[in-house]
C-alpha cells in the first residue's frame, strides 16, 4: 500500500532519460531569483546546476550565455590586471587582454569536440545548452581565480622570479579549471550522459589547449621586447623547462 | 524524412547511437541517408586533412584534404562486393546496400569526431615551427604521432559503435561479430595499401611537397613494413 502511494506521487525530473546518482544531480532545479547578473554569480557558486536547468529549458538561454561570458571576461580581466602587476608597464593591459582572448579562443576551438564527445557519451542536449555549459565552466573558473587574486597579488609584488609566479599561476588555473570541469561533468550527468570516458578525454584536451595557449601568447608574466612572439613556436613543456634552466 | 533537413541533429543522434535513426536508415525508410553519410565523411575528413597538411603550406593542406576522404571512398568501392559477400556468407543476413550503409555510418561517425577535433588540430599545427627550423625531425615525429593518435582514437570509437550496431542488426550477435571482423580485416588490408599509394600526408624532412610520390605504384605498404622490420632487426 505504502509503495503504491509512493509510486503514484513520485514525479521524476522531466529531462532525465537515465537514473544518475542523486548526489550528482543535487541542485538541478529551476533557477530562483531571476536571470540577473548578481543572481547568476551567486548561483554559479552555490547552485550551478540550476543555471544548466534554465539553459536546457530554453528560458533566457541567450541572455544567460551572454551574462556568463560577461562574468568570464570581467573576472579574467581582473585576474589579468593582478598578474600584470608583477611587471607593470605594458603588462598591466596586455596580460588581461591575452588571458581573456586566449581563454575565449580556447573555448571556441574546444566547443565542437565538447558537443560531439558529450553526444558520444549519450547526452541528449541542444547545442546551445552545451555552449552554455562551456561558458559556465569558464565563468566559474574565472570567479574562483578572482578569489585567488589577493594571493596572486601578494606573490606578484613580493617575488622577483617570473618562473615561480608562472608555476603558481598554472597550479591555480588547474585547480580552478577542475572545479569548472566538475560542473560540466555534473551537468552531463543531470542531462542523461551515461558514459563519461569520452568527456574525460575532452577535459584533458581542454587543459592541454589552455596550457599551450599560455606559451603561444607569451610573455604574460615578465617583460620582453615583443608583446607577443608568434615567430618562435614552442611546446609548453619545452618552454617551461627552458625557463627553469635559465632560472638556475 | 530527409536527414539533410536537420543535419546537426542527425549527426548528434548518430554519435549518441540512437537505434531508431539507424533502424530507419538500414531499413531504407529514410531517404538520403547514404548521401548524408557521404557528405559527413567528406566534410569531416576534408577539414581534418586540411589541418594535417597545413604545416607544409596551403598547397599540402589542400592535397591532404582531398586525399583523406578519397581513401575511405576508394576502399569501400574496391571492397564493396567483398564486404557484402562476406556478410552473407557469415550468416549475418546483411546484403550489399545494408553493408554499405553500415560501413558508411561507421566512417561518418569517425569523420564527425575528426571534424570536431579539427579546430584543435589546427591550433596544434599553428604552434609547430616551420619545416626546416631547428629540431624539424623531432617536430615531424611529434606531428606524425599526434595525428596518428587522433585518427586511431576516432577510428576505434567509431568502429566500436559500428560493432554494437552490426551485432544488433545481424541475424545473430556472433554472426554480427564475425561479419564486423571480416569487414575490419578486409578494409584495413586494402585501406593500408590505398593509403600507401596516395602518400605523402606528412612531408618528411628533406622531401618536397608533392600530390603523389614519383612512381606511387612502385612497391606496396606490406613490402615497406617488411623492409623496415628487416632494417630494425638486421635480419
Amino acid at each position: 500500500m505504502t509503495k503504491e502511494i509512493q509510486s503514484d506521487t513520485y514525479t521524476p525530473p522531466p529531462v532525465l532519460s537515465n537514473s544518475p546518482k542523486h548526489d550528482l544531480n543535487k541542485g538541478y532545479e529551476p533557477l530562483e531569483g531571476g536571470c540577473t547578473l548578481p543572481n547568476l554569480i551567486n548561483k554559479l557558486l552555490k547552485k550551478p546546476l540550476s543555471i544548466i536547468h534554465e539553459l536546457e529549458m530554453k528560458k533566457n538561454a541567450g541572455k544567460i550565455t551572454c551574462l556568463l561570458l560577461l562574468i568570464a571576461t570581467v573576472s579574467f580581466s581582473v585576474f589579468g590586471v593582478i598578474v600584470g602587476t608583477f611587471s607593470w608597464d605594458n603588462q598591466i593591459w596586455a596580460a588581461p587582454l591575452k588571458i581573456v582572448c586566449g581563454l575565449l579562443f580556447s573555448g571556441v576551438i574546444c566547443l565542437p569536440s565538447l558537443y560531439i564527445f558529450t553526444c558520444m557519451g549519450g547526452l541528449d542536449a541542444k547545442f546551445s545548452t552545451v555552449s552554455g555549459m562551456l561558458c559556465a565552466l569558464i565563468a566559474l573558473s574565472g570567479l574562483l581565480l578572482v578569489g585567488f587574486a589577493p594571493v596572486v597579488w601578494l606573490f606578484s609584488v613580493s617575488s622577483t622570479s617570473a618562473t615561480f609566479l608562472g608555476f603558481l599561476l598554472i597550479v591555480l588555473w588547474l585547480i580552478c579549471a577542475c572545479f569548472g570541469l566538475s560542473l560540466v561533468f555534473r551537468s552531463g550527468h543531470a542531462l542523461g550522459m551515461t558514459n563519461t570516458g569520452h568527456f574525460a578525454v575532452w577535459c584533458l584536451i581542454f587543459l592541454l589547449v589552455t596550457l599551450q595557449m599560455t606559451t603561444t601568447l607569451r610573455p604574460i608574466i615578465g617583460s620582453e621586447e615583443k608583446l607577443v612572439n608568434f615567430e618562435e613556436k614552442k611546446f609548453f613543456l619545452s618552454y617551461w623547462s627552458e625557463q627553469v634552466m635559465q632560472e638556475r | 524524412m530527409n536527414p539533410f533537413a536537420n543535419p546537426l541533429k542527425n549527426a548528434a543522434a548518430l554519435c549518441r547511437g540512437e537505434k531508431q535513426l539507424l533502424t530507419a536508415w538500414i531499413e531504407g525508410s529514410h531517404r538520403g541517408s547514404i548521401p548524408f553519410c557521404i557528405a559527413l565523411i567528406t566534410l569531416g575528413c576534408c577539414s581534418y586533412g586540411f589541418t594535417i597538411g597545413l604545416r607544409h603550406g596551403s598547397e599540402m593542406a589542400f592535397y591532404v584534404a582531398l586525399k583523406l576522404p578519397f581513401i575511405i571512398f576508394l576502399t569501400l568501392f574496391l571492397n564493396g562486393m567483398l564486404n557484402a559477400m562476406l556478410s552473407l556468407t557469415l550468416g549475418s543476413g546483411i546484403g550489399f546496400r545494408k553493408s554499405l550503409q553500415f560501413l558508411l555510418t561507421g566512417f561518418a561517425i569517425m569523420s564527425i569526431i575528426l571534424g570536431a577535433l579539427s579546430p584543435i588540430s589546427f591550433f596544434a599545427t599553428l604552434n609547430m615551427p616551420e619545416p626546416g627550423a631547428l629540431g624539424d625531425a623531432t617536430w615531424h615525429s611529434a606531428n606524425l604521432l599526434l595525428h596518428t593518435s587522433l585518427i586511431a582514437y576516432a577510428g576505434i570509437l567509431a568502429h566500436s559503435r559500428l560493432l554494437h550496431y552490426v551485432r544488433d542488426f545481424a541475424d545473430s550477435p556472433s554472426a554480427g561479430t564475425h561479419t564486423f571482423l571480416a569487414w575490419l580485416i578486409g578494409n584495413l588490408f586494402v585501406g593500408a595499401q590505398i593509403s600507401w599509394i596516395l602518400r605523402p600526408y606528412f612531408v618528411s624532412p628533406g622531401l618536397e611537397v608533392e600530390f603523389l610520390r614519383v612512381d606511387p605504384f612502385d612497391g606496396n605498404f606490406y613490402e615497406a613494413v617488411f623492409r623496415a622490420i628487416r632494417n630494425v632487426t638486421n635480419f
